[in-house]
């Protein structure tokens, strides 16, 4: 296959059909532009989701008769779970001291409260190295079951619903990319219908000269793989500039450092344009196919 | 000058309907030898340019078999198409060249998709050009050559490539004398270098003093050998 001709006329070709070109690689771009959003969103929210996880602390509430003498027996026993860090126990008495603390201004408020009103507790400390959100819920599920406890809490809802929301963000991607990816091959391939429309002429003469189907289909091939992998870098250069954009005038609050937000990892990245390039051209084989039948 | 060989060109009952009214070729049989200068001759419509498009694979036959060179044509795949049609060079009645192209371009095609290298590629090229007597046009557009021009850019395409059969299908129905005869001349000069040559006209000038095969059409059938 005579490869540098095919290069030159399908240089030729972008060159001549200039507007035509540029329109197409522009709706890559926005398709991918779309598509690189919805991805940076669904990987930060399982970011977010994460890291929350991993702070959170199960929070095991003792039945207030629990006798003094059984709270190390229960600690061993929560020590010994697997994926645990650190478990601290908190006394009625310790607890009301937090909450004086927590109201050290207002301190009639807690006027004449019995100081042991609050129940008993454990705080455990989840080991950030075995994090897992199945884990959490399944070691405060064991612990509810004992005798001496009265309740567990480990900010349970907070953390599904972050989860079902990043499953549902991931779900619509998924669909999403579907989607956009049939989107642009279909652009693609209609675009290079109009062009080769234009060309049926030149096409016939080609095949009358014994070209072969590949030698007449190079150049639209290249054309479209670069239409596909130019949109698609220029979609990630955007989003790039977008979200560096947004980091700098906002990134510098505790909060928005606290969610650890990071852009598309580098092999998002080539996928996307691997992809990309690969559909257009599978988008303009499909549409030459129709074409170059005899 | 028949050969004895196996024939490079054979038809054997072809016959080519357009539509249930058109017969354009009524079971026709001939064959034509390596080397062979054959004129195909008949008043218009009566088959000429058919009987060639059948043979570059423009047209199918709707009966009958067709050999070139030991191959039925019936029985090549799309991806051998290409390949037969390198061995052939085609002079079009209606020339097909790219009209927006330069004279350079259109000829250079034919060696283009042969994988020529670039500079081999530009020395025969402007050599060809030059043989039809359009050197000082190369780099024109197509579109502003004259009939004759044209013409004879469509002639430089088709033997650029030196194939070993040309067709040509009224190759000098617009050039006045004096380039008919160099066109003839020319052709004449590729059939002694071995190129076996089919042309279609229906100017008897051409052939009515020479010792050449004519072939007479009419009405889809061979009239006289
Ligand atoms: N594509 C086509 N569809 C239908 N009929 C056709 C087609 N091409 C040719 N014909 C018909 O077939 C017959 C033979 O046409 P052909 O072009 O082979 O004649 P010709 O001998 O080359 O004539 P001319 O000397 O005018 O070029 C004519 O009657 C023509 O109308
Ligand atoms: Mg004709």
């Amino acid at each position: 296959m005579p490869f540098g001709i095919i290069l030159k006329r399908a240089f030729r070709d972008i060159r001549q059909n200039l507007v035509t070109h540029l329109m197409t690689t522009l709706v890559v771009v926005l398709t991918c532009l779309i598509f690189v959003f919805f991805n940076l969103f669904s990987i930060n929210l399982q970011r977010i989701a994460d890291h929350f996880g991993k702070e959170l602390a199960i929070i095991v509430y003792l039945k207030k008769d629990v006798s003094q003498e059984k709270v190390p027996v229960l600690y061993q026993k929560i020590v010994s779970i697997k994926g645990i860090k650190e478990v601290k126990f908190v006394s009625s008495e310790d607890a009301f001291k937090r909450l004086e603390r927590y109201f050290s201004n207002e301190r009639e408020i807690l006027a004449g409260v019995d100081p042991t009103f609050l129940p008993p507790a454990f705080e455990i400390q989840i080991d950030k190295a075995l994090y897992n959100p199945n884990r959490v819920k399944e070691i405060a599920k064991e612990i509810s079951k004992w005798n001496e406890v009265d309740k567990v809490q480990y900010g349970k809802e907070w953390v599904d619903r972050l989860e079902n929301f990043s499953k549902m963000v991931r779900t619509a991607l998924i669909f999403c990319a579907a989607l956009l990816l049939v989107t642009a091959a279909f652009v693609v391939s209609n675009t290079i219908k109009l062009t080769v429309y234009a060309r049926q002429d030149e096409i016939e003469i080609m095949r009358l000269v014994g070209a072969t189907n590949g030698f007449i289909m190079g150049p639209y091939l290249v054309a479209s793989l670069l239409q596909g992998l130019l949109g698609s870098g220029a979609a990630v250069a955007l989003a790039f500039l977008a979200y560096s954009y947004l980091i700098r005038a906002f990134g510098n609050s505790s909060f928005w450092e606290s969610l650890h937000l990071q852009f598309l990892p580098a092999e998002n990245i080539i996928s996307i344009v691997v992809v990309s390039g690969l559909f257009c051209m599978l988008g303009t084989a499909m549409a030459l196919r129709r074409f170059l039948k005899l | 000058m028949i050969g004895t060989e196996q024939p490079i060109i054979e038809l054997k009952k072809v016959s080519k309907r357009y539509a249930r009214d058109i017969l354009a070729l009524d079971e026709v049989d001939l064959k034509i030898s390596k080397g062979e200068f054959v004129f195909l001759t008949g008043p218009s419509g009566a088959g000429k340019s058919t009987l060639l498009k059948l043979l570059y694979l423009a047209e199918r036959p709707t009966a009958g078999s067709i050999n070139i060179e030991g191959l039925d044509l019936s029985g090549l795949s799309r991806s051998q198409i290409p390949q037969l049609r390198r061995k052939v060079g085609v002079i079009f009645q209606d020339f097909k060249l790219l009209y927006n192209r330069s004279v350079f371009e259109n000829v250079a095609l034919s060696l283009e998709v042969l994988g020529f290298k670039r500079e081999q590629l530009t020395k025969r090229v402007k050599q060809v050009i030059e043989g039809v007597g359009l050197g000082d046009k190369l780099y024109r557009k197509v579109i502003q050559l004259s009939g004759g021009e044209q013409q004879r850019v469509a002639i430089a395409r088709a033997v650029v490539n030196r194939p070993p059969i040309i067709l040509a299908d009224e190759p000098t129905g617009n050039l006045d004398r004096k380039r008919t005869r160099e066109v003839v001349a020319l052709m004449d000069e590729l059939n002694a270098r071995g190129a076996t040559i089919v042309f279609a006209t229906h100017d008897e000038t051409l052939f009515r003093n020479t010792h050449r095969r004519v072939i007479l059409l009419e009405k889809g059938k061979i009239k006289e050998d």
